[in-house]
């Protein structure tokens, strides 16, 4: 039932990345104040250089979930005919996005010691 | 860069809500953002159409409301830990009240009914819609969906039902025909059809149809152990009779010149307050302060049940009543002829008024009166 990770990802397999989509989008709102979808989604491939793309299917229902525990608001621009609905990160979300980046590199560090993995150098 | 035209605009909106997207919020989202990627990648020379028509494909597996459904689960799923929690803390709660409830009133404590009521309504009104909601995300089919929602009906009508009847408020008597008449006509036949096709819950369906159906017979039987209507009429015109002997002794007084003494004062302060308790238990009971000529032709049978909630503690009945068994000791004291407090329920020997029912108790206090009305004659 649950494909709330759809991720399009040339690189890695989606259960790999399962449960990171609500990290990176905490991040990437608390680096950069107020971003609309589009733009979240242009700023993930190209910070990692394709490696991961993030689907609308993925990235939508996990903003309005955001939105409805409180971690984002929203503010809407008319675009012309259309309208842009800008994320900003709550004082709530401040703090979770922390949590959430800390929690992620606490388990990268477990990881590394549980599958034997040697820093690559250079 | 594309430019968009408006047409194209209200186009893909369009398409955007065809497809089955209905919040708005989301339709939004995606208009904008399906034209910021035309916008960045279509060039001027390109079909509009089909680009738009492989953009949107890149949205979805099959359809495109699936992103609507993602979201209403992602809102859905964040709630469900929150009723969950509600539910098992409500449950708690209600159990502890209902179960200090019944121990308060059982030892005659204060505190008892408003426990009871608390925890009934915590039980019936949050714990098992609660219990409802949650356990109907995992029914399988709209049919068991349907079975734990008259399961919980029967459950909140069955709590109810057992409230009212202690609480001795109206309608009482109709919550039990309608839990018992549900869960015998609906809820069990479906429950059993619905679980017995499955092999796995066969056995555990009969089981618990032959508990339900024992349960269902045994609240039937609580039911028809109440005094038949025949015996309930005849409690109700043996009292109106004495109140018919009573009316014609006060009658045949007025008549004679009353010699205003401190006696006659003191006969009379008993005589108003036996007055004052009759109505209440009445209006209690019926909930008009006396009863009506035509009760025949209105329906009207006072049940022999409790007094209700004010003959309790601190209640207007309890304090009354406290009042006319002091004015009773206060008359005696003093008096040559004695009203007989001894063997009726204003005697103390026998407790608490609220231990009694409704006919004993007007019969009793109708009975005052009428020694009233010998001795002042």
């Amino acid at each position: 039932m649950h494909n709330i990770l759809m991720y399009i990802c040339p690189m890695y397999s989606s259960e790999l990345i399962k449960g990171t989509l609500k990290t990176i989008v905490l991040k990437l709102l608390s680096d950069n104040k107020k971003m609309y979808g589009y733009e979240i989604t242009q700023k993930v491939k190209e910070l990692t250089g394709d490696k991961i793309q993030i689907t609308e299917g993925a990235l939508y229902p996990t903003l309005h979930a955001l939105e409805d525990e409180g971690i984002v608001t929203t503010e809407v621009m008319n675009i012309g005919k259309r309208v842009r609905k800008y994320y900003t990160l709550t004082k709530k979300g401040k703090t979770t996005s922390k949590e959430k980046v800390s929690e992620f590199a606490d388990y990268l560090n477990t990881m590394k010691f549980l599958l034997d993995i040697k820093p690559q150098l250079g | 860069m594309y430019t968009l035209s408006e047409q194209q605009i209200d186009f893909i909106l369009l398409d955007i809500k065809n497809r089955g997207v209905e919040m708005e919020d989301l339709q939004l989202n995606l208009l904008d953002h399906i034209c910021c990627i035309l916008e960045s990648e279509c060039k001027p020379e390109d079909n509009f159409e089909l680009f738009y028509q492989q953009t949107i494909s890149r949205f979805f597996r099959k359809e495109l409301k699936e992103i609507e459904e993602e979201t209403l689960l992602l809102l859905t799923f964040k709630n469900y830990y929150a009723m969950k929690k509600t539910m098992l803390v409500s449950g708690t709660t209600a159990v502890i009240f209902l179960m200090a409830g019944s121990l308060f009133k059982l030892m005659h404590w204060p505190g008892a009914g408003a426990m009871l009521v608390l925890g009934v309504f915590l039980l019936s009104l949050i714990f098992l819609p609660l219990l409802f909601l949650t356990k109907s995300k995992e029914a399988p089919t709209s049919q068991h969906k349907v079975v734990l929602g008259l399961g919980a009906l029967v459950g909140i009508l069955y709590c109810l039902s057992t409230l009212f009847k202690v609480m001795h408020w109206p309608g009482a008597s109709i919550l039990w025909f309608s839990t018992v008449g549900l869960s015998a006509i609906a809820f069990i036949p479906l429950y059993f059809f619905t679980g017995i096709k499955n092999p796995d819950t066969k056995t555990t369906t009969i089981v618990t149809s032959i508990l339900l159906v024992g349960a269902t017979s045994i609240l039937f039987m609580l039911l028809n152990v109440r005094p038949p209507k025949k015996e309930l009429q005849l409690k109700m015109y043996n009292y109106l009779q004495s109140e018919a002997v009573l009316t014609r002794m006060h009658a045949s007084h007025t008549s004679a010149a009353a010699t205003s003494n401190e006696n006659t004062k003191m006969l009379d302060e008993i005589n108003l307050l036996c007055t004052q308790l009759k109505t209440l238990i009445v209006e209690n009971a019926i909930g008009e302060k006396t009863i009506p000529v035509d009760f025949e032709a209105k329906n009207i049978l006072i049940e022999d049940g409790g007094l209700g909630n004010n003959f309790y503690d601190d209640g207007k009945g309890a304090k009354l009543m406290a009042q006319l068994k002091e004015a009773i000791v206060k008359y005696n004291a003093q008096s040559s002829t004695p009203l007989p407090q001894k063997n009726s329920v204003l005697d103390s020997d026998f407790g608490n008024i609220a231990n009694y029912n409704v006919y004993t108790v007007l019969n009793s206090l109708t009975q005052m009166q009428l020694f009233v009305a010998t001795v002042n004659s």
